[in-house]
C-alpha cells in the first residue's frame, strides 16, 4: 500500500525559473495494484516517483508505504521498502563492476552490509539461476562487467535487480523510453512476468498510451503536478487510445482554461 | 645505482606504496578528489615519531598515526557530506588545517628520532651495516598485509557498498547505502594508510619534519598512474597490485635518473622530473592504442 497525500515540490523556488512539479498530488495505491501512469513532458511524473524513492524531499504532503510514514526518510533510509528502475540503463547499474556485484548490490537491498564476503559461491548458483529465466545467456558472464551489456541487457538486469529482494512498491519509470521497439517489448513482457510472479504495488510511467492501456490494472494520468484522470476496472477496459487521447486533450484544455481564469 | 641507494629507493618506493592505495581509495574508488594526503602523511609522522621520542612504543605509535590519519580523512569528508564544501576544496581546508596541527603535535619544526627505537628494531642486527635489506623487508611484508586486507575488504559487503558508492552514488542509495557513511569510512581507510606511510617513513628517515608533506599526494597520484598505465585492469586487487608497483617503479626511476650523473639532475629537480613522468604515463595509453593501430592494421 503507497498513500501519497497533497504533494507538492517547488524548483528553484522564488527564482525567474521557479517550477511548480508537483502542485498537491494525491494518489492511492491499494496492496498488489498494477498503475500505469501516463502524462506529458514535465508533467512531474519523474518528480513523483523521485519524491515516493526519496531521491527528492517534498515541500509539503505525506508519504505512507504500508502506514509506515516515510515522508522525512532518506532515499537509502526507503530502500528496504521501495524497488525501482531508471529510465537511463546506465543509471540503474553500476558498469565498472561485474554483472554478480551488481546483483550482489541488489540482494543486500535495504539490509546491513558487512564484511562478509559479497558473492559467495552459493550466492553465484542463485543468481546463476535467476539470470537464465532471462533468457539472454547472461548466465555465463556473471563474471562480466555490466558496461559490457547492451542498454537491453541491462535494464533486464535491473528489474531482476529490483524483484531481487522484495518491496513494497516498485517504481519504473520510463524504463523501455531508451530502447529500440524490441527489446523494449522483451522488457516489458518480463515487467509483466515479474509483477505477477511478485504480486508486486508497481508504478509504471509510460510513455505509450497504448503501454497505459494494455498492462497493469489501473491508469493515472498526471497533468501540471497533479492527477487528473484516473481509471481503472470496467471503466478502463472500455477505454481506447483515441478516447484516452481525446481525455487527454480535454483535461489539458480545462487546465489550461482554469489557469487562464486564474491569471485573468 | 648502488646497492644501498638501490635498497633505499626500495625502502621509500614501499612506503609510497601505501600512500599509493590510499590515494587509489579516494581517487579511484570513491571518486573524491582528496588532497588531505599532504596533511595526513606529515601527521601520521608527527604522531609516531613525537609519541616515540617520548619513550612510547613504536608500534603503538605507529598504530596512534592510523588513527589521527583516519580521523583526518573523516574530517575531510564530513566537511563535504554534512556541509556540502566541494570535495577539493574541503581536502585543502583540512590540509592546511593539519600543517598548523602538526607544528603543534611535535612542538617544533622537526623531531629527530636518532637512536630511538623503530618498528624496525627488533629484527635489525645489533651492528654494522648488514641490515640494509631488512626495513625494505619488513616494509614489504607491511605492504602485502595492507594490500590483501585492502583486497579482502573490498570484496566484502561493505566495500562493495564503497565501491558503488563512488561509482554510481544514486544507484546506491536506491539500493539501500547510506553513502554519506561510505565516504566517511573510505576517507578515514585511505588516510589512515597514508598516515601509516608518514610514520613509517619518520622511522626509516631518522625523525620527522613539517615539510615533510609536500608533494605526497603528486606522488601518490603518480603511482597511481603508473600503476593503471602499465597494469590497465578492471579488476580491484589488479589495481591495488598496481598502485604497490607503481609506487615502487616511481621511486626506483627517481633514483635512477638522480644517480644517473651524465643527466646532470639534482634532488632539487625531483618536481619536475615527477611532472614529466605523470605526464609521460598519462598520454602512453593514446601512444599505444596509436601503436596498436598502425602496428595491427585493425581498429579495436
Ligand atoms: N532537479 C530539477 N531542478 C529543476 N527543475 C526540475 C528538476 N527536475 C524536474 N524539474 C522540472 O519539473 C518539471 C517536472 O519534471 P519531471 O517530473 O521530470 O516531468 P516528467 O513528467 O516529464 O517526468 C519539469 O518542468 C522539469 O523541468
Ligand atoms: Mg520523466
Amino acid at each position: 500500500m503507497m498513500r501519497a497525500q497533497g504533494l507538492t515540490k517547488t524548483f528553484n523556488p522564488g527564482t525567474p525559473i521557479e517550477n511548480r512539479a508537483l502542485r498537491g498530488l494525491d494518489l492511492d495505491i491499494p496492496t498488489g495494484q498494477f498503475v500505469t501512469v501516463i502524462g506529458s513532458n514535465g508533467a512531474g511524473k519523474s518528480t513523483f516517483l523521485n519524491a515516493i524513492s526519496g531521491d527528492l524531499a517534498v515541500d509539503q504532503g505525506s508519504i505512507h508505504i504500508d502506514d509506515k510514514d516515510v515522508t522525512r526518510l532518506n532515499a537509502w533510509q526507503r530502500a528496504g521498502l521501495v524497488a525501482r528502475v531508471f529510465q537511463d540503463p546506465m543509471a540503474g547499474t553500476c558498469e565498472g563492476l561485474s554483472i554478480e556485484e551488481n546483483l550482489s548490490l541488489a540482494w543486500q537491498r535495504g539490509e546491513r552490509r558487512g564484511l562478509r564476503r559479497a558473492v559467495t559461491p552459493a550466492l553465484r548458483e542463485a543468481f546463476r539461476a535467476k539470470l537464465s529465466t532471462l533468457k539472454l545467456g547472461l548466465e555465463n558472464r556473471l563474471s562480466d562487467r555490466m558496461g559490457l551489456l547492451s542498454g537491453g541487457q541491462r535494464q533486464a538486469v535491473s528489474l531482476l535487480m529490483a524483484s531481487l529482494k522484495p518491496s513494497r512498491i516498485l517504481l519504473l519509470d520510463e524504463h523501455t523510453a531508451a530502447l529500440d521497439p524490441r527489446t523494449a517489448a522483451f522488457v516489458l513482457e518480463l515487467t509483466d512476468q515479474i509483477v505477477a510472479d511478485g504480486k508486486l504495488t508497481t508504478l509504471m510511467v509510460t510513455h505509450s498510451m497504448r503501454q497505459a492501456l494494455d498492462h497493469g490494472d489501473r491508469t493515472v494520468m498526471l497533468h501540471q503536478g497533479r492527477v487528473v484522470l484516473d481509471v481503472s476496472g470496467e471503466e478502463r477496459a472500455r477505454l481506447d487510445v483515441p478516447h484516452l487521447l481525446a481525455m487527454f486533450e480535454k483535461t489539458r484544455g480545462e487546465t489550461l482554461d482554469d489557469d487562464a481564469l486564474l491569471l485573468g | 645505482m648502488s646497492f644501498i641507494s638501490l635498497m633505499g629507493a626500495l625502502e621509500i618506493g614501499l612506503i609510497f606504496a601505501l600512500v599509493a592505495l590510499g590515494v587509489l581509495i579516494s581517487f579511484r574508488i570513491l571518486n573524491f578528489p582528496d588532497l588531505t594526503a599532504d596533511g595526513s602523511f606529515p601527521l601520521g609522522g608527527a604522531v609516531a615519531a613525537t609519541l616515540i621520542a617520548g619513550g612510547y612504543d613504536p608500534w603503538f605509535a605507529t598504530a596512534l598515526a592510523m588513527v589521527a590519519g583516519a580521523g583526518a580523512g573523516f574530517v575531510t569528508g564530513w566537511l563535504n557530506v554534512r556541509l556540502n564544501i566541494l570535495q577539493l576544496l574541503a581536502s585543502i581546508l583540512v590540509m592546511i588545517a593539519l600543517y598548523s596541527i602538526n607544528l603543534r603535535i611535535m612542538g617544533a619544526p622537526n623531531v629527530p628520532l636518532i637512536g630511538e627505537p623503530t618498528v624496525f628494531s627488533p629484527f635489525l642486527p645489533g651492528e654494522g651495516d648488514a641490515g640494509y635489506w631488512i626495513q625494505p623487508l619488513v616494509l614489504a611484508v607491511i605492504v602485502i598485509v595492507a594490500k590483501l586486507a585492502l583486497d579482502a575488504y573490498f570484496a566484502s559487503q561493505s566495500g562493495l557498498a564503497m565501491r558503488a558508492t563512488g561509482a554510481n552514488p544514486r544507484m546506491a542509495r536506491s539500493q539501500g547505502i547510506s553513502t554519506d557513511r561510505a565516504v566517511l569510512t573510505g576517507m578515514a581507510i585511505s588516510n589512515a594508510l597514508i598516515a601509516l606511510g608518514g610514520a613509517l617513513y619518520v622511522q626509516t628517515q631518522g625523525g620527522s619534519d613539517i615539510s615533510m608533506g609536500i608533494g605526497t599526494i603528486v606522488v601518490g597520484l603518480a603511482a597511481v598512474i603508473i600503476g593503471e598505465t602499465l597494469i590497465p585492469s578492471r579488476s580491484l586487487w589488479i589495481a591495488t597490485l598496481a598502485a604497490v608497483l607503481g609506487a615502487i617503479l616511481y621511486r626506483l626511476l627517481i633514483a635512477l635518473a638522480l644517480t644517473a650523473d651524465f643527466i646532470g639532475l639534482q634532488a632539487q629537480d625531483l618536481n619536475l622530473i615527477t611532472a614529466v613522468l605523470v605526464g609521460f604515463a598519462l598520454v602512453l595509453p593514446t601512444i599505444k592504442a596509436k601503436l596498436r593501430k598502425t602496428l595491427g592494421g585493425r581498429n579495436p
